[in-house]
């Protein structure tokens, strides 16, 4: 179990915890105004100065020895932040957690909050000017998405129902795209996404600097070795680099350290040799999120 | 520490509402491996129009990750990205 879990999972996984998808949440922070402010100039706030440190050119800064450490704890301190959200212009208490399809499909079930929409990413807007519908957005994001245009798929349907979501998300995640969800900002929960590195901004930190600012999933990936064919398939759809095929080994091994169990490596395997078990019962890994 | 990198961007070309809208063209983006560009609004028209910000620009926010491929000048339609 995660910290996010112990903290506010009551119990259980935080985010099949429904008390963080309702409306009065959203309406005790006012957060309509807040997100519809983030939202409206979303692709500035990954440029925009964050106590008076520029982040074009933070890379660099963060190899450095002493300011690296400092900027590091700064920006795991603004994401991971429980405080009532401020500043709009900062991704204040942004944290999100790899989720695999099974507790996406719960989530969409009967944790998200009507009315369920689909938006262009904007992830891959700002790093490839690509739009592509794929992110699965609830509650109040409806009417602040529906005020900018940029964000509104022109082919794909805009509101959806929770089946269509479903298929819409099993869709995206048989392409090979890693299912994530995220507090935004804490503690309400409004976003599965569908991401792909090294477009996502969420995932981007973490696997280039070091920044906590997503969790690895619950679950971590496995080879049933008497049925894996050796064909290697799942090689490629691994975004994390966690599978490999060893030149001499007739099956394929799963680096722990790298696996953030979002499942998508099932989707490629013909032989059925893979899936996902509990990160707790690997104990060099259990506790490591 | 490893040499830095400099991507620069001739802005009186590309952005800011100049010849080159970036959210038309996009090349380099598109061309890019690592994706070290971000596209995004320019500061200042916020107050003008928020909800349809006019003038974009393109900065290369992640230069520790490019590779110097040199991809995104060749892809650039006209030749405003110089990589040093």
């Amino acid at each position: 179990m995660c910290d996010l879990c112990a903290k506010h999972g009551d119990g259980g996984k935080w985010y099949l915890n429904a008390a963080h998808y309702a409306d009065e949440i959203a309406e005790k922070y006012n957060l309509r105004d807040y997100l519809l402010e983030q939202y409206k100039n979303f692709e500035q706030v990954p440029v925009r100065k964050v106590n008076g440190f520029n982040p074009v050119g933070f890379d660099y800064k963060i190899k450095m020895p002493l300011i690296g450490r400092l900027l590091k704890r700064m920006a795991e301190g603004m994401l991971h932040s429980t405080r009532p959200p401020r500043n709009p212009f900062r991704a204040e208490g942004h944290i999100g957690q790899v989720v695999p399809l099974e507790d996406a499909i719960a989530i969409l079930e009967s944790c998200a909050a009507e009315p369920i929409i689909e938006k262009n990413c904007m992830c891959r807007y700002m790093s490839r000017g690509i739009q592509e519908a794929c992110c699965i957005n609830f509650g109040v994001m409806s009417d602040i998405i529906s005020k900018l245009p940029r964000f509104i798929p022109t082919k794909d349907k805009f509101f959806l129902t929770r089946k269509e979501a479903i298929q819409r998300f099993i869709s995206f995640n048989n392409k090979g795209y890693i299912g994530t969800i995220w507090f935004g900002p804490f503690p309400y929960i409004n976003n599965l996404c569908s991401c792909a590195t090294p477009e996502c901004a969420g995932i981007r930190p973490r696997l280039d600097f070091g920044i906590k600012s997503i969790y690895k999933a619950e679950y971590v990936a496995d080879v049933r070795a008497d049925a894996c064919t050796g064909c290697g398939g799942c090689e490629t759809v691994c975004q994390f680099g966690a599978l490999h095929k060893a030149g001499a080994g007739k099956t394929v091994t799963v680096d722990y350290d790298k696996c953030y169990g979002c499942g998508t490596c099932r989707h490629a395997c013909a032989a059925g040799a893979l899936y996902l078990r509990s990160r707790d019962e690997v104990p060099q890994i259990a506790e490591k999120y | 520490m490893a040499k830095r990198t400099r991507i620069t961007i001739d802005y009186s070309v590309c952005g800011d509402g100049n010849k080159v809208d970036p959210r038309a063209c996009g090349a380099c983006m598109r061309a890019c491996g690592p994706a070290v560009f971000t596209l995004h609004q320019t500061f200042g028209t916020r107050e003008k129009d928020p909800c349809d910000p006019q003038h974009w620009r393109i900065t290369p926010l992640w230069a520790t990750l490019c590779t110097r491929c040199n991809k995104c000048v060749e892809a650039c339609p006209e030749k405003a990205i110089t990589v040093k």
